[in-house]
């Protein structure tokens, strides 16, 4: 199974996003779309058509944290899986993270392959039957195709 | 401050006292010391125990009901002191008695005594706020270090990985020798910070064992009779068994009763409706390759842990996407604690799924000679 369609990361650091992006697109054709913080999140989320169904947010972002933009699209009523990136796991981030209703969670130094194989659980457990083939995005993204 | 009905002998006393170079504030009832306490904050109450309206006891019980561990040491004052009124007050938490007539000098050694250990005490309680508020600051120090440094070592290590990915491109011997070092640096930085993590317990909370002689029934029957509540709203049943003898271990009461909690309540949340878990307790015969050990086990007929995670079960990295069955909230940092504790009292946890179904958690304890 491949990972398809659109893909949301938010991290204001931009070597985490392109590595994260890197990840994601060796598990499929997955079109990247990357904010460097939660308010860019928000307002590519919503100029987005149709909509990610797949986020990853930073949690510790200046600004609206990605907390607080996680709380904000599941208020919206936004129901895809939502993975937090986290570089410290305390007990408090973990819980506050699950309660605002992640999907999920990964440690920035987690090992690739089990970055990937989350990834691919959490897209699992949500991806349609036969999911259509993305399409190509007009957005810029950082990261040049493979 | 100094509380008295009898003017006379009131008088001198306070003399005395001020003499002595102490600031006395007298009162003549109980209402009026309660009153007079607030605003004084005095260091030490003498307290008459024979007053009109509220007596002496009953003032020192509302004191320190109202004052808390912040109160003032209060000895009681009392002429010709009897067995029976000492009974009646003592429960009341005086520091001292002090009988009247008084002999001046050991009086003063009394109240010179208590006010010294109050403020010591308080004295004691500031350097404890102190360094609490330093180890605090500590916690965040860290934690800041180990988001800095993690955060970019984390992509220089990842990226350097997909440099050797072939989806990239091919690199020479050399190249690729030279991406294999920064790697390495990488891990080894990463493990670094970890083990610094580790010391000062930033993600996992204090690990420092205390150990003490227990048995692991008394945990296992508290912790299923709980879960069995929670379980029966599912239509779960928890089973216990356990096999005689019921062997003391040297353990950390609280670090093994979590991890107890801990299994039992995961194998709840999985568990389907109308399914039965068994929490087993048995003893391990000595063996050559280890010494004679406990082992807690809770097997339950839930989905069981996908082949692909079950390598990352006991790790903080990151979270299970298997979903509780009640819609339970799950952090899976939960499991990641137990290793530790089970580890650091030298057993072992591990999990297996079985032929027939369900999944099987379970951790040994050592049983070493000095039991």
């Amino acid at each position: 199974m491949q990972l398809t369609g659109h893909v949301l990361i938010a991290d204001d650091e931009p070597h985490v996003r392109r590595y994260i992006s890197l990840i994601l697109r060796a598990l499929g054709p997955v079109v990247v779309h990357q904010a460097a913080s939660g308010e860019a999140a928000l307002t590519l989320f919503h100029s987005l058509s149709p909509p990610p169904q797949l986020v990853i947010l930073d949690i510790n972002m200046p600004g609206i944290d990605g907390i607080e933009t996680l709380r904000r699209l599941r208020a919206e009523g936004v129901e895809c899986p939502i993975v937090m990136l986290t570089s410290l796991a305390t007990r408090q981030v973990v819980e506050g993270a699950i309660a605002a209703g992640a999907t999920g969670y990964l440690r920035k130094d987690t090992p690739r392959a089990e970055i990937s194989a989350l990834l691919m659980d959490v897209w699992k457990a949500v991806a349609p039957a036969d999911a259509p083939p993305p399409v190509e995005s007009s957005e810029p993204s950082l990261v040049p195709p493979l | 401050m100094v509380e008295g009905g009898r003017d006379s002998d009131e008088g001198a006393f306070d003399e005395l006292l001020t003499t002595a170079g102490y600031n006395v504030y007298s009162v003549t009832s109980g209402e009026s010391a309660l009153e007079e306490y607030s605003v004084r904050q005095p260091d030490l109450v003498l307290l008459d125990v024979d007053l009109p309206g509220i007596d002496g006891i009953e003032t020192c019980r509302r004191l320190r009901t109202r004052h808390g561990e912040a109160c003032a040491p209060i000895i009681f004052m009392k002429n010709g002191w009897e067995l029976a009124d000492d009974d009646a007050s003592f429960p009341a938490g005086p520091v001292d008695f002090l009988a009247e007539p008084f002999v001046s000098r050991q009086a003063l050694l009394h109240i010179r005594t208590h006010l010294e250990t109050r403020r010591l005490a308080i004295h004691q309680q500031k350097l404890v706020a102190e360094l609490r508020q330093a180890s605090a600051g500590k916690d965040r120090l860290l934690s800041m270090c180990a988001h800095d440094l993690r955060n970019p070592l984390s992509a220089v290590s990842g990226l350097a990985d997909f440099l050797t990915d072939p989806s990239i491109g091919s690199l020479n011997p050399e190249q690729t020798e030279l991406v294999d070092s920064i790697r390495e640096a990488c891990q080894s930085m990463l493990k670094l910070v970890n083990q610094l993590l580790d010391f000062s317990s930033v993600e996992t909370g204090e690990l420092r064992l205390e150990l003490a002689p227990a048995s692991l029934r008394d945990f296992a029957e508290r912790a299923v009779f709980l879960a069995a509540v929670i379980a029966a709203r599912k239509g779960t049943r928890i089973v216990l068994q356990q096999a005689s003898p019921d062997p003391v271990l040297m353990m950390d009461v609280m670090r093994i009763r979590e991890v107890v909690d801990n299994l039992i309540s995961n194998a709840v949340k999985y568990s389907p409706p109308g399914s039965c878990i068994h929490v087993m307790i048995e003893s391990l015969p000595a063996s050559p390759e280890s010494v004679p050990q406990v082992r807690f086990s809770v097997r339950d007929q839930g989905p069981g842990v996908p082949a692909a995670e079950r390598h990352r079960l006991f790790r903080e990295f990151s979270r299970l996407s298997t979903c509780p069955t009640g819609g339970e909230k799950s952090t899976g940092l939960g499991l990641a604690i137990c290793r530790k504790i089970i580890d650091l009292h030298g057993g072992h946890i591990s999990s297996e799924n079985q032929p027939e179904g369900g999944c099987v958690f379970s951790f040994t304890l050592p049983i070493s000679p000095c039991n």
